[in-house]
């Protein structure tokens, strides 16, 4: 019995000591140890991004330029497809190439087994619902939103999207692998706005990978944030038109509405559609327009370096009123040019001539004359103490020589150099003389065509510009307060009356370099013309504004090797101009004479 | 009959309404958790062609049969005992030559719609005849032809059970050595099979070396308890160590021969033996030969099991490796016992909730409405759950245990130590198996795993024993 008794205990120890192993190891699978529940999660959920339709983008008058279509993607999860299922009936359902499909299935699992690829993108809804009604274990469909330009206008401009690539993704962690993101112009620029906030979708899957439906009733689930829609400055219609007359040309044209710095036109030409970079066929387009020579995807507006030409005239003008070294009285004279030093040449008109009929008919010895009066002005005590640097931060303070900051990403400084420069190149031993390319826009001067449209807004504005931009206005968000602050050059706003008098007589007084072929009655047009030298022929330039009191529209136009500022320039900025104040064009036969214009472009085109 | 009825022993007796509300509970636990096993996340209606909608037959049925149990006059197992042995014995071994293989195993009868496994019934069969063979006067484990009839009723079926290539059920009659050792079972069998199983699973955990001087030092604490001295244990140890680590000194510097430490060792403690007997042979130390025979056991069964080891199939090395903690494999063959460990420890303290684990519910876990239904049970009710579960098997056990106890005949208490030892074998193997304790053996949790035939087993097992228990305390009464 004893012995018994002594057993019996043994025993009942023995049950309670297997029970409380049994409940100890419970307790440290169940409570002490947290990976069992990440890893039922990763059995189990499926985190499914839902993407937010992309922000759309109107133009001023609140006609859509950019738009978001309705598309979808197919999606592989490899770990959950099952060999064996009919690979050829979805190819051909998503129009792809076996082979093809082939290496994308084989690119997904080597990305990752568990996480979704894309395998096709950009499909359309009846394939969607194909595919769905196919239910392929492994494969679903997500809704994203495809870019259409339905003006098929303003392709450097506009920008185009692409898929991120790796440093996008470490760049910022909001990116996963197949999200979409804006790559140039307003795509990029505005990216942050237009992109939304991605949604998640928490689903359940059964070990087939097989959707059972939403997780804790949607619990967790985001809903997506749709982009913000955008209001741009541009006139449509008029970028159109714009394109239109620089089609065949290589060039930009860019206008500016002075009293805000709103964009109306920013053309570069060669353009191209943007919406060739959308779709099956963007890669083909994108090596075209990649490999063509005459670089249709280079904003030329923002990123182009040229010479100003003459149309820099008006700058020295008043950056002499303003150093008190020029009245607008003072008469110099021209003997076809100017003759010290090297010279500077010019062509026929009357002389001597005074500041107004100087801009008039753009006579460079007049510029010369006043650009050494600046330069060797004797309270500097000479120009590398300060008579050449104190002219240089004049001519920065209209937006030269440094970025603008507008909302384009790719905008180019220019260069306006320091006097050390001259020093540097010329080892010490320089003059006015030396740098006398300055007073006629040439020599070591480099500005973008919007820099020049700035110049002007700025002489439109009588002394200010505001930074140009051309997003007007962000749903939902006050738009950056930097393009409300007016930004004043360094110039009295009471020299500008002579130099806008001039710019005025050259489009309405015979003689004036701009009447010929810019005189629209009842315009009221101030222009300058510019012939601006480098390598091969003349860039034709135009920098204008109308009307000349309150005006509401300043431009400027480059036209690249097509000579005269008048041959090429002038008609296109006269009937840009034209065409936003009046809405009519009154001079068809200009528009034919633009169009027809045959420029060749050798160095491009033979290369 | 009816005098027994009038005098009212079912309502007014001593039935153990404890062990039948445990049952009860725990089968009402089991078909709700049935059902969520089952449950697809797809709102179907009821379904009786389905797992949960059979096991609720097999439920009414077992039900009845409790009933007809409860009525039955209790001498009528003693009288059955042998016949009914004998006669499932017949059916296996019919079995092995009718049954369609499933899963690798032949044990399955199939008698139209339903298909039978008679080695559950055999765990019923072979506790009341195990119960009638130890409750003859005079039996006694000590007499080796008492001990062979007890072999004899445990082995027949499990040499079946081997044909039929069914060793999960073979696995099970170990629960009888339960019922083995409070019937005064040699301990000795006990120690030595604990120390081979330390051995054996040493021979996984530790090096040779380590392990070679675990043996020395535990035979040489054996005898110091014994013999209660420590100085010649402790001279004797020092003595081993210094040699040992001198010849092995010797050997590094001197160089000549490469052994290894454990090689030296082993031949210092070899060497030793001679002396260490003479010395006690000298001393008079009775029974000192039982350490020298366990050391030399000791250092054998190590040898031997590598031999063995290697010797066993692929996924048996796998599966013993794993349940160490020695190697795992989640992809391939450790992919059950992983999933299950995923299943029970997402559900964290108190679970994810009626039908909402999705482990479970998309099909993660194999198996999961047979061997694997306690993983149902971890991830929707938790600890919680699953301790609530384990508690009340705890409790059935000491019930049965107790029953025995207050049995005034041993056929009534060795019955019920014998389902005592199924449902805790049971109970370990299939729970430690879903949490990685013990090697996967497919055997059912009593009450939760799907099946007809091991419910109506468990069922009739416990009912049984309470019958009994009812029994043996009407005895004096209603014996005529």
């Amino acid at each position: 019995m004893e012995r018994s008794f002594v057993r019996r205990r043994i025993l009942i120890v023995f049950v309670i000591a297997v029970f409380v192993t049994l409940a100890a190891r419970l307790f440290v699978i169940q409570i002490v140890d947290d990976s069992y529940k990440e890893m039922a999660s990763n059995n189990a959920l499926r985190h499914e991004v839902v993407y937010p339709p992309r922000g759309e983008v109107l133009d001023r008058n609140g006609e859509y330029i950019i738009q978001s279509r309705e598309a979808y993607d197919l999606m592989v999860v490899p770990r959950d497809v099952i060999s064996g299922f009919d690979t050829l009936l979805l190819c051909r359902l998503v129009d792809v190439t076996l082979p093809m499909m082939r290496t994308r299935l084989e690119r997904a699992s080597a990305f990752s087994p568990r996480r979704p690829s894309v395998v096709v993108p950009g499909l359309g809804k009846e394939v969607k619902v194909l595919l769905d009604e196919l239910k392929v274990p492994g494969f679903y469909t997500v809704y994203r939103t495809v870019r259409s330009y339905p003006r098929k206008i303003a392709g450097n401009l506009l920008g185009y999207v692409n898929e991120v690539n790796e440093s996008d993704m470490s760049a910022d962690d909001y990116y996963r692998s197949g999200d979409q993101i804006g790559r140039s112009g307003i795509e990029q620029a505005y990216e942050p706005y237009l992109r939304g906030e991605k949604g998640v979708r928490i689903n359940m899957v059964d070990v087939g990978g097989v959707v059972k439906g939403s997780w804790q009733e949607g619990r967790f689930d985001t809903l997506p944030v749709a982009g913000r829609t955008l209001t741009s400055s541009l006139d449509a219609g008029l970028q159109a038109f714009a394109e239109e007359l620089l089609a065949g040309k290589v060039g930009s044209v860019v206008a500016i509405e002075p009293a805000t710095g709103e964009i109306l036109v920013m053309a570069s030409g060669p353009t191209y559609d943007p919406d060739e970079l959308v779709g099956r066929e963007r890669n083909n387009n994108y090596a075209r327009l990649i490999n063509d020579n005459r670089r249709p995807m280079f904003n030329r507006a923002v990123m182009a370096q040229y010479p100003p030409g003459s149309t820099f005239k008006m700058v020295n003008g008043l950056i002499g009123l303003q150093e008190g070294v020029l009245q607008p009285n003072n008469r110099y004279e021209c003997h076809s040019g100017y003759t010290i030093g090297r010279g500077v040449k010019c062509h026929v008109h009357g002389s001597p001539l005074d500041l107004r009929h100087a801009i008039m008919t753009s006579c460079n010895a007049y510029f010369c004359y006043v650009l050494r009066n600046v330069m060797d002005e004797p309270e500097h005590g000479g120009i590398k103490t300060g008579g050449y640097d104190s002219w240089a931060d004049h001519v920065r303070s209209f937006g030269f020589g440094r970025k603008l900051g507008s909302d384009f990403t790719a905008e180019y400084p220019g260069n306006v150099y320091g006097s050390d420069y001259y020093s540097k190149v010329y080892r010490g031993s320089w003059n006015s003389l030396t740098v006398i390319s300055l007073s006629i826009g040439q020599g070591e001067l480099g500005c973008s065509p919007l820099q020049m449209a700035n110049l002007a807004a700025t002489i439109a504005n009588r002394g200010h510009y505001f930074i140009p931009h051309v997003i007007k206005s962000i749903e939902g968000v006050e738009m950056d307060p930097k393009f409300r602050e007016p930004h004043h050059t360094d110039i009295d706003p009471e020299h500008f009356d002579p130099i806008v008098e001039g710019m005025y007589m050259a489009a309405h007084e015979d003689g004036g370099t701009v009447r010929a072929m810019g005189y629209v009655p009842g315009l009221e047009i101030c222009g300058k013309t510019g012939t601006a030298q480098n390598a091969h022929r003349d860039h034709s330039v135009f920098v204008g504004f109308a009307p000349r009191n309150d005006p509401k529209i300043a431009i400027c136009v480059y036209v690249e090797n097509a000579g005269f500022g008048s041959s090429a320039a002038v008609p296109i900025g006269s009937l840009v101009m034209e065409r936003y104040l009046t809405d009519s064009i009154t001079r068809p036969h200009m528009v034919e004479y633009v169009k027809n214009l045959n420029i060749s472009y050798p160095h491009y085109d033979l290369l | 009959m009816t005098e027994r009825a009038k005098q009212g022993s079912l309502l007014h007796g001593r039935v153990d309404w404890l062990t039948i509300g445990i049952a009860l509970v725990l089968t009402a636990l089991g078909w709700v958790n049935l059902y969520a096993a089952v449950y697809d996340g797809a709102g179907a209606a009821f379904d009786f062609g389905s797992r949960y909608g059979m096991q609720l037959v097999w439920i009414g049925v077992s039900l009845a049969m409790s009933l007809v149990v409860m009525l039955v006059d209790d001498k009528y197992y003693h009288i059955l005992a042998f016949p009914l042995y004998i006669g499932v014995l017949a059916v296996m071994v019919l079995t092995l030559f009718v049954s369609p293989e499933i899963k690798g195993a032949r044990a399955w009868l199939v008698l139209g719609p339903v298909s039978i496994q008679p080695a559950e019934f055999m765990k019923f069969a072979a506790s009341l005849a195990l119960a009638r063979t130890m409750s003859v006067f005079g039996f006694s484990l000590g007499r080796l032809r008492d001990f062979l009839r007890v072999a004899a009723i445990l082995a027949l079926p499990i040499a079946v059970m081997f044909l039929q290539h069914d060793v999960g059920s073979a696995v099970v009659y170990g629960s009888f050595l339960f019922m083995l050792y409070r019937e005064g079972l040699n301990r000795w069998i006990y120690i030595v099979s604990g120390i081979v199983m330390t051995l054996f699973f040493g021979s996984f955990w530790i090096t040779d070396t380590g392990l070679l001087m675990l043996i020395i030092a535990g035979c040489t604490v054996g005898a110091g308890l014994t013999f209660r001295s420590w100085q010649g244990p402790l001279v004797f140890l020092a003595s081993v160590a210094f040699a040992s680590v001198a010849a092995w000194l010797g050997f590094v510097f001197i160089g000549g021969m490469d052994w290894r430490y454990y090689h030296i060792l082993l031949v210092t403690a070899g060497a030793s033996l001679p002396v260490v007997m003479a010395l006690a042979y000298a001393r008079r130390l009775r029974g000192f030969g039982v350490f020298i025979a366990l050391f030399i056991a000791s250092v054998a069964f190590v040898s031997v099991t590598d031999v063995v080891f290697d010797s066993l199939d692929t996924h048996q090395q796998k599966r013993i490796l794993d349940t160490l903690g020695i190697e795992s494999d989640a992809r391939g063959w450790g992919y059950n016992v992983n999933q299950s460990k995923i299943a029970i420890g997402s559900g964290g303290f108190t679970g994810k909730g009626w039908l909402e684990g999705t482990q479970t519910k998309f099909n993660f876990v194999p198996e999961q409405s047979t061997d694997f239904i306690f993983c149902t049970v971890g991830e929707e009710w938790g600890f919680v759950g699953t301790v609530v579960v384990l508690a009340l098997f705890c409790v059935l056990i000491m019930r049965l245990v107790a029953m025995g106890e207050r049995a005034q005949e041993p056929f009534s208490r060795i019955y019920c130590y014998c389902v005592a030892g199924v449902f805790l074998l049971h109970v370990l193997i299939n729970v430690g198996m879903t949490i990685g304790l013990v090697p996967v053996i497919g055997i059912p949790l009593p009450f939760f795993s799907y099946g007809g035939s091991s419910f109506l087993a468990f069922t009739l097992l416990l009912v049984v024993a309470v019958r009994l228990d009812l029994g043996s305390g009407d005895l004096s009464q209603t014996r005529l």
